[in-house]
């Protein structure tokens, strides 16, 4: 997959999940940018995102998830 | 007692092993010997300046000026106010006025607080260490949290230096040993009491203390520091827990001696999961109010399979030293052996009352003949019994408090604001579990509500985060009950799971 591709299949989940419709995306964005990006909803945005790519992560690799480009290069690398 | 149990053994720590590392902040090393001149300069500030009251607030940020600035206060007699930044204003505000705070000590240069005076720790320069002991009364306060309160306001229950001298005291007679080479969690809100277990033990045994910082993804975090630094001592709720749970088989870590269960009731199937994570360590279940000093019952886990439990609730133990319980029922009785009723606390760990606030005081707190001896008692509004062996059971609460993610909420202080946007009409919230069993708040709203984000936004100016309900409900009427009253059992079950 193409890495836009991806980005713009992961800004409309994290609209969803974070209830914010006017959210973008960029490689730099970590929990401390977005209201509500708490342990809870984080839980449920790995959920939706191993729902949405068919893809199960470790947790060693959530560790590893330090901002939001971190994230696409896990999910790219098991796609 | 809390000079020689708190304060001089961590200036014996500094003075004789200065070079070690007492904190862990954000992937950055502090040792003691920094950690004094961070206490020394704002103690040296603090002394600069006439007092118009002993209650400092105090922003509670995660870096070691914040930890710093908590010795520095108390090595002056003074008691520290937490005052999260993440918290609406308006609650800070209600706060600082309610504990009659004149002076706020910040470690970031932001001045959140204008009619307040200010330290900016960050700015204060070093001139020479600062570490020489006072003696102070041990009733003087050492710090006072604010809770949840069901009438919209929240409730200051103040801490005695005699209270925290207790607590540790029989903290130590519980068995848990700890070394100076011990590397310790301490992923507790500062504005929260099980924090202040989880720096200070390790401080007075010149062990280090792991923070984790705000804003991090608190499951994710935790395993970075057992990966990376392999700690050996876990304070932690079991919520945090069941977040790892579906990782479980990716956890190993042996390298942990104790792993310190506390702020919200622990289920012995989640906790029989877990123990294989740490195979080496020994599991306690802690309890205890805040009105009681950070902990006052524990009891041991049993990996063998025979931990005591009622409905899945690992039973809360026995009282720690110093402390007693008591059953009663609702004519103040003290009940036998197994019989179910409301747990009563007295002790040297327990508050003088809560703050300016005689009313509750009197439904909280009463005298009773017991052992011999007139004692004050704590009414904590768990229900629980004691068994045939001294064991208390857990069987959850009396009214409408509730555990999230270890916050004690009332569900009312949410009703209250609630009810406030949207001018009298009714809203009940009630506690769920969501799919990984931990604990959720829903709001039900009575009539009609168009726009229910508006309604969150109102709420954030008002209450923490952890009190923002996950969902909210709008319905045209509410079930009723028998005796006529709202059925909330009725409302949750008509949650969707």
């Amino acid at each position: 997959m193409e890495r836009k591709t991806l980005e713009d299949k992961l800004t409309g989940i994290f609209r969803k999940i974070f209830n914010n419709e006017g959210l973008t995306i960029i490689d730099d964005l970590t929990a401390n940018d977005v209201a509500n990006w708490d342990s809870l909803s984080h839980m449920i945005l790995i959920g939706e995102i191993e729902k949405s790519f068919g893809i199960t992560f470790k947790l060693k690799e959530l560790n590893k998830m330090k901002n939001v480009g971190n994230m696409m290069d896990i999910i790219l690398s098991k796609l | 007692m809390f000079t020689e149990i708190v304060l001089l053994p961590l200036v014996n720590v500094i003075e004789k092993s200065g070079e070690r590392n007492a904190f862990c902040i954000n992937e950055r090393f502090y040792t003691y010997r920094e950690f004094a001149v961070h206490i020394s300069k704002i103690r040296n500030s603090l002394q600069l300046i006439p007092f118009k009251n002993k209650n400092i607030g105090l922003v509670a940020n995660d870096d070691i000026e914040t930890y710093a600035a908590i010795f520095a206060i108390w090595m002056e007699g003074l008691a520290y106010v937490p005052l999260h930044p993440n918290t609406p204003l308006d609650r800070s505000l209600d706060v600082i006025e309610q504990a009659e705070i004149k002076l706020v000590i910040n470690s970031i240069s932001d001045k959140i607080f204008p009619e307040v005076q200010t330290i900016f720790s960050s700015e204060l320069l070093f001139k020479d260490l600062n570490l020489t002991i006072k003696t102070f009364s041990e009733d003087n306060l050492a710090y006072i949290l604010f809770t949840s309160g069901s009438t919209g306001q929240p409730k200051g229950v103040p801490i005695a230096r005699g209270n925290i001298a207790a607590f540790l005291q029989s903290f130590w007679e519980t068995g848990v040993k700890i070394t100076a080479n011990d590397r310790c969690l301490q992923g507790y809100e500062l504005t929260f009491d099980l924090s202040i277990q989880s720096f200070l033990v390790p401080l007075v045994k010149g062990a280090c203390t792991y923070t984790i910082p705000h804003n991090q993804i608190k499951y994710s975090y935790l395993y970075g520091l057992l990966d990376d630094h392999q700690l050996t001592v876990l304070p932690m709720p079991p919520s945090l827990i069941r977040f790892l749970r579906p990782y479980f088989n990716e956890i190993n870590y042996p390298c942990v001696r104790y792993n310190l269960l506390g702020a919200e009731a622990s289920q012995v199937e989640l906790i029989s999961e877990w123990c294989k994570c740490v195979p080496n360590a020994e599991i306690y279940n802690f309890y205890g109010p805040t009105e009681a000093t950070i902990y006052c019952s524990y009891s041991a886990f049993s990996k063998s399979g025979d931990t005591k439990n009622l409905n899945g609730l690992m039973n809360i133990g026995k009282a720690m030293k110093g402390n007693s319980s008591i059953i009663i029922d609702d004519q103040m009785n003290i009940l036998g052996e197994n019989m179910k009723g409301e747990l009563c606390i007295s002790g040297r760990q327990l508050t003088t009352g809560y703050l300016n606030n005689p009313e509750k005081n009197l439904l909280a707190f009463f005298q009773l003949e017991y052992n011999g001896s007139k004692q004050r008692f704590y009414r904590t509004g768990d229900l629980c019994c004691i068994d045939s062996d001294g064991d208390i059971m857990y069987g959850g609460r009396l009214d409408y408090q509730v555990k999230v993610q270890g916050y004690r909420i009332e569900l009312g202080e949410i009703e209250f604001h609630a009810r406030e946007y949207l001018k009298g009409r009714n809203a009940i919230a009630v506690s769920f579990e969501n799919n990984i069993q931990n604990t959720e708040i829903a709001l039900f709203i009575e009539g009609e509500l168009a726009n229910t984000k508006e309604l969150t936004d109102y709420l954030k100016l008002k209450i923490p985060s952890y009190m923002i309900p996950a969902k909210i409900v709008v319905q045209n009427t509410f079930p009723l009950n028998s005796n006529g009253k709202i059925d909330r059992n009725i409302l949750k079950k008509s949650l969707p799971i």
